[in-house]
């Protein structure tokens, strides 16, 4: 059976890419800040916050005692805050820095060690399309997620000689708690920037992560696969 | 708590297993002073990395602690703890320890 190792997998796309992994008859090993929302044979929860590097490390080791070896990895777990940069406090910028940065290096750089006897490793980073598209009000989450482009790409290099690629998908907004809080006429005119403009849903998300999982996919690396026509 | 000459030994046999794989001629019989990364390390940087990553899997499996070998204190130590096995050996034993 192949592994996957999900990070935020209690609610949102995290819990939806989970429960279609485990449907597919891999064993999902998942974390998020708080306890499981997922009841399945094949899936084990661990409770944790991503940029806590001992932590991290813990959960790295009893993976390995328990499992072995690991397929894949996809660092779902991100946090945003919509505000203007005026309005913006400093403990906010370091919560989402270390949340989407950090916690992103800390579980590649101890999983990717895990990968190294599988036939087919794989690391999926997640970006947004906030980046590419400069949204206003979202200077913070899209420049965490531009450094998680960075790690994606030079990784990829890095990460090369281990055969593990390193890729990342740009979602475009879904409905998530990640934009509970934003209102329509901003997501409207969101939407409008996309070349397909309608919501994203889980489905999407999980077909260009299966895309970067298939086994033919080994010769694409360092790549961001933008949704909705975002470039 | 383990002793210094069991870690070295793990060492021993992590840089063994390694050499084996990779082909590695110079550390097929390691002792404590076989140089490993460095001026005169036979190792190149993915060669230290699989070895960092062995290590770390053994000190969990045998001594059940969970450690990263690459961490600051080893990035900032004024001799690299990578230089040897005996290094290593220490470097391992002091974060078992810490």
């Amino acid at each position: 059976m192949k592994h996957i190792v999900i990070t935020g997998t209690r609610k949102g796309i995290g819990r939806s890419l989970a429960e279609h992994y485990l449907a597919e008859g891999w064993g999902v090993i998942g974390c998020s800040r708080g306890e499981s929302s997922i009841e399945h044979d094949q899936y084990r929860h661990y409770v944790l916050d991503v940029c806590d590097e001992s932590a991290v490390i813990e959960m790295a080791r009893d993976v390995k005692r328990q499992n072995g070896a690991v397929d894949a990895l996809l660092n779902n777990a991100g946090i945003a805050s919509m505000n203007h940069c005026l309005l913006t406090p400093g403990s906010t910028v370091n919560a989402i820095l270390q949340t989407n940065v950090v916690g992103t290096f800390l579980f590649c750089r101890e999983f990717a060690k895990l990968m190294r006897k599988s036939a087919q490793p794989r690391i999926v980073n997640f970006t947004t399309v906030a980046h590419p598209l400069n949204l206003e009000g979202e200077a913070v989450y899209a420049a965490s997620k531009a450094a998680v482009e960075s790690l994606t790409r030079i990784m990829a290099r890095e990460l090369a000689e281990l055969r593990i690629t390193v890729n990342a998908v740009g979602p475009t907004p879904v409905m998530t708690d990640l934009i509970k809080g934003v209102s329509s006429e901003k997501m409207d005119a969101l939407l409008a920037r996309q070349a397909i403009p309608r919501y994203g849903k889980a489905a999407d998300v999980i077909n260009a992560v299966d895309f970067f999982l298939r086994a033919d996919s080994d010769f694409i690396t360092g790549q961001v696969l933008y949704l909705g026509g975002v470039t | 708590m383990p002793t210094f000459k069991e870690v070295e030994v793990l060492v021993i046999e992590s840089v063994r297993l390694l050499a084996e794989d990779f082909d590695l001629v110079t550390l097929k019989q390691p002792r404590a002073e076989s140089a490993l990364y460095g001026k005169d390390g036979v190792l190149d940087s993915m060669g230290l990395v699989n070895l960092l990553a062995d290590v770390e899997d053994a000190v969990s499996e045998q001594f059940g602690a969970a450690i990263a070998l690459a961490d600051e204190k080893a990035m900032s130590a004024r001799n690299s703890p990578f230089l040897t096995i005996k290094t290593l050996a220490q470097a391992v034993l002091e974060r078992i320890e810490a």
